[in-house]
């Protein structure tokens, strides 16, 4: 048995174990994001448009971790709307910073990596490496909406009478800590990817100057900066639209109470 | 609308000062050429010399330019004159790109020939875009949060800085105590994020410590299962830029990447734990175990999506080039993917695993007192 194969079963088992049933959907929602990568990713090297495959992935990224993530159909909608809006917004983001700053593909210090390699390989390395940008925060992005409204439906549910304007103060409230935790669980995940990065730089002396001006660490930064962005930004959104969502439930609750009342 | 009004009157001169920072900085950093001491030019103009369409073995179509650069020197000793420079670049822009009016470069081999300078272009200037996207994030943040927001982008800095300590200590040692050097500062930034997020409190110094257990367990987790079954699958030769020492960087690399989500969660477990604590004073250990199970359960499959989506998608330039230079799936999969999939299953199973674990600390203790 390979060591993958190993480890992808002891997973399956302790998410059973611990989770039973989410467990169960927990695991095979990260089975299915990881079959949107390969999909996605062979459909690229098929020469398919590198955006259009990150709009599709994007949303199927996001409804799989928010539909599986969560049995509350309340709960889901609301966040799965927000997350696409915040997504939206990455995806602007994105294409402008790209502009800018050009940073994709390989620089000196992969040659040694691409010996033997044709890299013309005629699919646009800009857009590649915004679809990585984009979609690497596809993950907090979704686990932040969700955890913002349930909090906010939770309190909804214990105090029926409670103020959009109060709700909105703890969603906010809810979404300090969700947004402090998510930026750790970003920085950390993004650290562990760069150490051999940073030690590499470090190992050759490359100066500061030097180093905010390479290549892949500029790529590294600018997906990290916008994954804390997309974060960011999830919290007020998914506030604001869990709200507008229990607001317009009221309102119909209103209209057909009054229906019944005419008749 | 109100609510508005009373917040901005409260905040403005905060906001406007962060505003003012930031547009200074910026006007700062894309006028700092005199502090690079490689030279740097401004494009002027642009001429294309030479299209030519390229063909590999493997089908692949691409198109190769040639540009004539002029550029203006911004700093150094030749600073004002022009400068010509010859830049090859293809359509796809693996190595190389395509350089337009406007942008300001790096030269190398700048050097005078009958009457002229030329060089070679190596690379954008690329700083100004990242110190502008951080003040957004800055900006945002305290806009959104306030206080909390600040203190949480300072424990990022914070942890940054550790992290490069580390790395230099880690290479002034010669990579010798690497994991040592690591899981030190894997301690102290996970101390510098909780105290900064938190505060310091009783939950704080057991969210780190339920979450260095955590940690702990998923890595010898992994060392035992790679112990097993021979590494077999795992190519630590594909790893990049790394010379030496690799399942010892690997290690350090997990172990990092999982910590934070591991707080993560910890910290939601603890914070409903000390709840239920909190509201019904003699608690059953079950009922404080089940509650912190439950919270748990829902946070831990998204957790581990977050990092999947970092890990996999960090392969994903690598993996494109592989599969367009005649590779098999499988080939691509275990030359650059194997090891992101096995953190990401590694960072997984410290997800799941601190749950109970946690769970059953934190009961034990709480129901006891």
């Amino acid at each position: 048995m390979s060591t993958i194969t190993a480890l992808a079963l002891i997973l399956l088992l302790l998410m059973i174990a611990v989770g039973g049933k989410q467990g169960w959907s927990s695991f095979v929602s990260l089975m299915l994001n990881f079959c949107y990568f390969f999909l996605g990713l062979v459909l690229v090297a098929w020469h398919f448009s590198p955006l259009v495959i990150t709009v599709i992935l994007g949303i199927l990224i996001l409804a799989t971790t928010i539909f599986m993530g969560t049995d509350d159909l309340q709960v889901s909608v609301s966040a799965f709307e927000a997350s696409i809006i915040v997504m939206i917004i990455v995806i602007i983001m994105t294409l402008v910073a790209e502009h800018f700053v050009q940073a994709t593909g390989f620089s000196n210090e992969n040659s040694s990596e691409l010996e033997g390699m044709s890299i013309l390989i005629g699919i646009s390395y800009v857009q590649i490496g915004m679809m990585t940008m984009i979609l690497s925060c596809s993950g907090s992005i979704a686990e932040a909406s969700i955890a913002i409204v349930s909090g906010i439906v939770e309190t909804f549910r214990h105090d029926k009478h409670i103020f959009s304007r109060q709700l909105m103060l703890s969603g906010m409230q809810i979404g300090k800590h969700i947004m402090g935790t998510t930026l750790n669980t970003l920085l950390f995940g993004f650290l562990g990817n760069l150490l051999a990065l940073f030690i590499w730089f470090a190992g050759l002396n490359y100066s500061f100057g030097t180093i905010m001006n390479n290549k892949i660490l500029v790529t590294e930064l600018v997906t990290v900066l916008i994954s804390f962005i997309g974060v960011i930004l999830t919290v007020p959104l998914s506030t604001e639209l869990i709200l507008w969502n229990q607001r317009k439930i009221v309102d119909n609750e209103h209209k057909t109470n009054y229906d019944t009342n005419d008749k | 609308m109100n609510l508005m009004k009373k917040w901005w009157s409260k905040h403005w001169k905060v906001l406007m000062l962060l505003f003012f920072l930031a547009l200074g900085s910026i006007i700062l950093v894309s006028h700092n050429q005199s502090m690079y001491r490689r030279p740097i030019g401004k494009v002027i103009a642009v001429k294309v010399i030479h299209r030519q369409k390229q063909k590999d073995e493997f089908n692949n179509i691409d198109y190769q330019y040639k540009q004539r650069l002029t550029l203006r020197v911004m700093n150094g000793k030749h600073q004002g004159k022009l400068v010509y420079a010859n830049n090859d670049y293809s359509q796809s822009g693996g190595m190389d790109q395509r350089y337009q009016i406007g942008q300001q470069a790096f030269l190398t081999q700048l050097s005078s020939s009958n009457g002229h300078l030329t060089a070679n272009v190596s690379g954008l200037k690329r700083d100004t875009t990242l110190v502008a996207l951080l003040w957004i994030v800055v900006i945002l943040v305290t806009m959104l949060f306030g206080r909390s927001g600040g203190l949480a982008f300072t424990s990022v800095i914070l942890n940054v800085v550790f992290f490069v300590i580390a790395v230099k200590i880690n290479v002034q040692t010669q990579a010798n105590y690497l994991l040592l050097i690591f899981a030190v500062v894997s301690v102290l930034m996970a101390l510098a994020s909780l105290t900064f997020v938190y505060g310091w409190s009783k939950q704080t110094l057991a969210t780190l410590i339920a979450s260095l257990l955590g940690v702990g367990l998923s890595m010898l987790i992994f060392v035992v299962v790679s112990k097993i079954t021979g590494e077999k699958g795992i190519y630590y030769e594909s790893m990049q830029y790394v010379t030496q020492n690799y399942r010892m960087l690997y290690l350090a690399e997990v172990m990092i990447g999982v910590l934070g989500a591991v707080m993560d969660e910890t910290s939601d477990i603890l914070a409903t734990m000390f709840e239920v604590k909190r509201i019904n004073h003699n608690p059953q250990w079950r009922t404080l175990y089940d509650a912190g199970r439950s919270v748990g359960q829902s946070v831990m499959g998204p957790l581990a999506n977050i990092l999947l989506m970092i890990f996999l998608f960090s392969t994903l330039t690598n993996a494109v080039l592989l599969l367009r230079n005649g590779n098999s799936w499988c080939y691509t999969f275990n030359m650059c993917m194997s090891l992101g999939v096995a953190q990401s299953l590694v960072s997984g199973i410290g997800i799941v695993i601190t749950v109970p674990v946690i769970s059953y600390l934190a009961a034990f203790i709480l129901a006891r007192r």
